[in-house]
C-alpha cells in the first residue's frame, strides 16, 4: 500500500483482473497465484494460451512457475538487487521509455545515477540467479508493448516491503509499462474486502478514501459530517497494538476491539501477542465462530457472515460489489454495522444509519473516490470499480491514465537490505509461510468445512529432497521446528519446490502455529512484518 | 414411430399452468441476475422461462441432490437401533430439458440400478415427467452431436418439443409423455406431414451449427489403442485447481459421499453429499495412503472414467457434450481440452 502510494498515487492494482488475460508478458513476484488467487491465476492461463510469455519470481518452484518461460528462483529477500540488475540491463539494452520518463514522471536521475554504480556481476550474485536469466527476463519484459506486474505477499512481507514495492514501480516506469490497458502494476490483496478496509480508512492516518488525518481541511470535513471532535494524530498499527508485550501498552492502550481478525494466530511472534492482549484491561472480539483471539477476550460478539448481511465487498480490482442478505442471522449473530451501532449507542454516540444504503451514501458523501456509488446503482450491474467520482460515472478499469493520481510518478531508488534473521549454524534453515489453496488464512472458517477440512487437515513442513536426506527425515515423518521465538512439531512432505536450505509451510492450523516462530521483524514504513523469512532448526521425532 | 403433434406457442403458457395444478414445474427460470438455472416455478406470471440459453445447472439436483438425508435413526439400549426414511419425492414436470440433460438422466438411469435400484434416485426419477427441447441452435461450447446424445432425441423423453418458430412440434416418448397428451388433448393438434419436415428441416440446420469440432470418437479410439504418455497427464494436471467444480456441474457425474450427522445425544442423520474423484479426500484412507496418489492421476482418472471405462463398460462415453465443464473450469482443463490433446497423440 505505502509503496505504491508514494510513487503512484494509488496503492491499488492499477488494471482490472480480466485486463491480464490480454497482457503479452506477464511478471509474477511473489505471488503464488494458483493457490491464493486462483481467479487470477486462470486469466493468467488464458494469457499463455494466447501466447503470453510468464515470467515468475519466487524462492519456491510453485505451481505456476512451471508454466513460466522463465522462472527466477532468487534468494528468499533479495527481490531489490534482482529489480535493480533488471532495470540496468533495461539501461544497458537501450529499451528504457525515455518520453514516458520525461513526460510523466520524476527523481529519474537519482535511480539511473544508482543503477549506474551497481556493480552488475556482484549484485545478481546475491540473487543467487545468473545475470543471463535475469537480463533474458528484463528485456523480455521491456520489449513487450503490454505487460503486467502481479505481486503478492512475497514481495510485502520483508523488512524492506515498501522498497521492494517502490523497486517494481521503478521497473514498470522506467519500462513505460503504465497508464494503458492490459499494462500496469498490479498488487493482488489477500481477502475479499482488504481493498474495501483500506479504501475506507481502516489505516492509522486515513479517512477513508485516503484523506490523511493530519490535514485540516479533511479533518474538518469529517468532524462536521460526525458532529465530533477528531484526532489530528495517526493511530497505531496492527503490529504496535498487538506486539506491544506485557508492560506494553504503547499510549497507554488498555482494551482492544477485535474484528474478524484472529492475530493469536495470524501475527508473528505469537507469544508476544499473547502477553499483550491477555495484559489488556479489557478485549472485546467479533467473529463467526470462537477463534484462538476471541477465547482471550471478556466478551464475544457472535458477527453474521456474508449471507447473513447486506453490504458492499471491494475486491482486489477496486471492484465494489454488493452482498445481498440471503437468509436471516442465525441465533443471536448480527452484522457489523449493527455490533458497531450498537457499541456506539452504548458508549453514548449514538449512530442512527437506517440500513446498509444510508452507510453507503454517506461513503459516497465524504469519499470522493467512491462519490457515485449508491445500492441501487449496484442493481444492475456487478459493481463499480473506484476512482466512480459521481452518480453517472461508469468507473475506472485502470488508473493513471494521462496522469498519476499523485501527479508525476516518483522513482525511489532502493538498495539492497537483508533480512532481518538469516540462517546460522544454531539455527541452519530459511523458514518462508504461505497459504494453501483449501483454506483461508487462520482457517476460522474453512477449518469448519468438512470437505475442506478432508482435502487439508494438517500443516505439513515442505523439506527439499536433499536436506531431507542429510537429515534423514522421511516423508510424514514429524519433526520438531523452533526457531528463537518458539517451537512447534510438523509433519514434513519431501518437495522439490523448496530450495534446499528453505522450509516452508502454512499458517492455517492452530495444531502447528507457524507464527510462534516468525519473527515480529517489520518494514519501517508499511510496518508489515517479515513473515517470509525467520531461521529455524530442524530436529526428528522419534516414534 | 412417435406419435406427433403441435401446439402453438400462444398456448404453452395454458399447458404450463395446467402441468402445474398437477405437477411441482421445473423449468430454465432467468434470476434477477440473469443467470438461467433450473428452478421450481412457483407462478407461471412471475417468472421468466428462458428456452434461449442455456441452463448453467443441469436437472442432476433434482433427481440426485447436492446433499439429502438417508435417513434418521435413534439408539437406546432397550430397543437397540431405530431407523427412519421419509421419502421426499414430488410428482415432477421437467420442462425445457435440453438432448444432453436428458442423455444424461438416462446414464443415471443405468448408473443407480447397477447394483440393484437405488432407492433414493428412483423414489424421485420414477415421479418425474421429462419435456425435453431438442436444440435448435447449439451454444458456444456445445459438442451433443459427438457424443451422439443431441441435439435432437429418438427416445428417452416422455415428450419432445421441437421449436418451429410459431409453434411446437411435440413427439411422444414413453407412456408418461402419452398420458400427458391424453389428459390435455384439446391443447394439441395432429402433427402434419409439413410439420415433420420443417423439423427435420431444423435438425439439419442444427447439426451444421456447431461452433466446437470435437473428435470424441477419435479420442475414445485412441484411448483403447493403449495409454496416453504420463508427459500429458502431467501437463494437463498442472492445470486443475482442485476445485471440483467440473464435477459438481457435469450433468453425470454421481460420485458421493456418505456421512452422519448427530441430531442429539442418542441419534443422528445420514447424509449422501455429492464428492468429486479429483478430489484428495475421495480416495485417501484412514491410515492416509492414497492409491490415487496426485492430482494428476486424479485428473487421469476423471477423464479415462468418461471416455475409456464407461465406454468398456457401457458401450458410450459418459460426457454427453453439454460443455458445461468448459465454462466453468479456472485452468481450462475442461475435455474439450483433453479432447484435443488425446487426439494429437494419435
Amino acid at each position: 500500500m505505502a509503496g505504491l502510494a508514494t510513487t503512484f498515487g494509488s496503492g491499488a492494482m492499477t488494471n482490472s483482473i480480466n485486463e491480464i488475460e490480454e497482457a503479452q508478458v506477464i511478471l509474477v513476484s511473489g505471488s503464488n497465484t494458483t493457490e491464493a488467487h486462483p481467479q487470477v491465476a486462470r486469466r493468467m492461463f488464458d494469457a499463455i494460451d494466447r501466447g503470453a510469455k510468464l515470467i515468475v519470481i519466487d524462492p519456491r518452484r510453485t505451481r505456476l512457475a512451471e508454466f513460466a518461460h522463465i522462472h527466477l528462483g532468487i534468494k528468499p529477500g533479495t527481490d531489490i538487487p534482482l529489480m535493480n540488475v533488471m532495470m540496468r540491463v533495461i539501461l544497458d539494452e537501450n529499451l528504457a521509455d525515455d518520453l514516458f520518463i520525461e513526460m510523466r514522471t520524476e527523481n529519474y536521475h537519482e535511480l539511473r545515477d544508482m543503477l549506474y554504480h551497481l556493480d552488475l556481476e556482484e549484485t545478481a550474485a546475491i540473487t543467487g540467479v545468473g545475470l543471463d536469466k535475469i537480463s533474458a527476463a528484463a528485456q523480455l519484459y521491456a520489449r513487450a508493448q503490454k505487460a503486467v506486474i502481479c505481486y503478492c505477499l512475497g514481495v510485502t512481507q520483508h523488512i524492506c516491503g515498501t522498497s521492494n514495492v517502490q523497486s517494481i514501480a521503478n521497473l514498470a516506469m522506467l519500462a513505460g509499462h503504465i497508464e494503458k490497458e492490459f499494462t500496469g502494476v498490479d498488487p493482488l490483496r489477500g481477502q475479499n474486502n482488504v481493498q474495501g478496509a483500506c479504501d475506507m480508512g481502516a489505516l492509522p492516518g486515513l479517512f477513508p478514501s485516503y484523506q490523511p488525518v493530519d490535514t485540516q481541511e479533511y479533518r474538518e470535513k469529517f468532524e462536521r459530517a460526525w458532529g465530533t471532535n477528531l484526532s489530528g494524530t495517526p493511530g497505531l498499527t496492527l503490529m504496535q497494538m498487538t506486539h506491544g508485550g506485557p508492560q506494553g501498552a504503547i499510549r497507554g492502550m488498555r482494551g482492544m476491539i477485535v474484528m474478524g481478525e484472529n492475530p493469536m494466530l495470524s501475527d508473528p511472534n505469537i507469544t508476544k501477542v499473547k502477553a499483550t492482549l491477555e495484559n489488556l484491561d479489557f478485549l472485546a472480539v467479533s467473529d463467526l465462530f470462537l477463534t484462538e483471539t476471541a477465547a482471550l477476550a471478556d466478551v464475544v460478539f457472535p458477527a453474521a457472515s456474508f449471507a447473513e448481511k447486506t453490504g458492499t465487498f471491494t475486491n482486489s480490482e477496486r471492484r465494489v460489489q454488493m452482498v445481498r442478505q440471503a437468509i436471516p442471522p442465525l441465533g443471536s449473530c448480527r452484522a457489523d454495522s449493527e455490533i458497531i451501532m450498537a457499541l456506539s449507542q452504548a458508549m453514548g454516540y449514538p449512530m442512527e444509519y437506517e440500513s446498509p444504503a444510508e452507510i453507503m451514501e454517506e461513503i459516497a458523501l465524504l469519499s470522493p473516490i467512491y462519490g457515485g456509488m449508491f445500492h441501487d446503482r449496484f442493481e444492475t450491474c456487478f459493481g463499480l470499480q473506484w476512482p466512480c467520482w459521481n452518480r453517472n460515472h461508469p468507473g475506472t478499469t485502470f488508473l493513471h491514465k494521462y496522469f498519476f493520481t499523485r501527479g508525476r510518478g516518483h522513482f525511489m531508488p532502493a538498495e539492497h537490505t537483508p533480512p532481518a534473521e538469516l540462517p546460522d549454524t544454531e539455527y541452519p534453515f530459511i523458514l518462508n509461510t504461505g497459504r494453501i489453496y483449501h483454506h483461508y488464512h487462520t482457517g476460522t472458517m474453512t477449518r469448519q468445512c468438512s470437505t475442506l477440512n478432508r482435502e487439508s487437515s494438517e500443516a505439513l513442513l515442505e523439506v527439499n529432497p536433499l536436506d531431507a536426506t542429510s537429515l534423514g527425515l522421511r516423508n510424514g515423518d514429524w519433526v520438531e521446528l523452533s526457531s528463537r521465538r518458539g517451537a512447534i512439531t510438523v509433519k514434513i512432505e519431501v518437495s522439490e519446490q523448496v530450495a534446499p536450505g528453505s522450509v516452508y509451510t502454512t499458517f492455517h492450523f492452530p495444531e502447528a502455529a507457524i507464527n510462534l516462530l516468525t519473527s515480529d521483524a517489520r518494514d519501517p514504513k508499511a510496518q508489515c512484518p517479515e513473515y517470509k523469512i525467520c531461521a529455524v532448526r530442524l530436529e526428528r521425532i522419534c516414534s | 414411430m412417435n406419435d406427433r403433434y403441435t401446439l402453438k406457442k400462444d398456448h404453452l403458457n395454458g399447458l404450463l399452468r395446467r402441468l402445474m395444478k398437477e405437477y411441482r414445474l421445473v423449468a430454465p427460470v432467468k434470476n434477477t441476475q440473469g443467470d438461467t438455472l433450473f428452478s421450481v416455478l412457483d407462478s407461471i406470471d412471475h417468472a421468466i422461462i428462458d428456452l434461449a440459453s442455456q441452463p448453467q445447472s443441469s436437472i442432476k439436483p433434482f433427481l440426485f441432490p447436492q446433499q439429502e438425508v438417508i435417513f434418521d435413526y435413534e439408539h437406546s439400549v432397550t430397543a437397540g437401533y431405530h431407523f427412519e426414511h421419509t421419502p421426499t419425492a414430488i410428482p415432477t414436470a421437467f420442462f425445457g430439458v435440453r438432448s444432453c440433460d436428458l442423455s444424461a438422466v438416462l446414464y443415471m438411469d443405468v448408473i443407480f440400478s447397477k447394483k440393484g435400484r437405488d432407492p433414493y434416485y428412483f423414489e424421485k426419477r420414477s415421479e418425474a415427467i421429462i419435456i425435453s427441447l431438442a436444440c435448435n441452435e447449439p451454444f458456444a461450447n456445445c459438442f451433443c452431436n459427438a457424443t451422439k446424445s443431441g441435439p435432437f432425441l429418438e427416445y428417452g423423453f416422455d415428450l419432445q418439443f421441437t421449436d418451429l418458430n410459431d409453434r411446437y412440434l411435440v413427439e411422444t416418448g414413453r407412456a408418461k409423455g402419452t398420458e400427458i397428451i391424453n389428459r390435455f388433448r384439446h391443447f394439441f393438434d395432429q402433427a402434419t406431414e409439413q410439420d415433420s419436415k420443417a423439423q427435420y428441416q431444423a435438425f439439419l440446420e442444427a447439426r451444421s451449427h456447431f461452433k466446437q469440432q470435437v473428435h470424441v470418437d477419435q479420442a475414445i479410439k485412441r484411448l483403447a489403442n493403449g495409454p496416453l504418455p504420463e508427459e500429458v497427464w502431467h501437463t494437463l494436471s498442472l492445470r486443475c485447481q482442485d476445485c471440483g467444480g467440473c464435477a459438481y456441474i457435469c450433468p453425470t457425474c454421481t460420485c458421493f459421499t456418505i456421512t452422519d450427522q448427530a441430531t442429539s445425544a442418542s441419534g443422528g442423520r445420514r447424509l449422501r453429499s455429492w464428492d468429486a474423484c479429483t478430489f484428495g479426500g475421495f480416495t485417501r484412507m484412514a491410515g492416509g495412503h492414497n492409491p490415487v496418489n496426485s492430482r494428476t492421476h486424479a485428473v487421469k482418472q476423471r477423464f479415462l472414467h468418461k471416455l475409456q471405462y464407461d465406454v468398456k463398460e457401457h458401450g458410450r462415453p459418459s460426457c454427453v457434450g453439454c460443455g458445461r465443464c468448459v465454462g466453468i473450469c479456472f485452468g481450462g482443463v475442461d475435455i474439450i481440452r483433453f479432447i484435443n490433446v488425446a487426439c494429437g497423440q494419435l
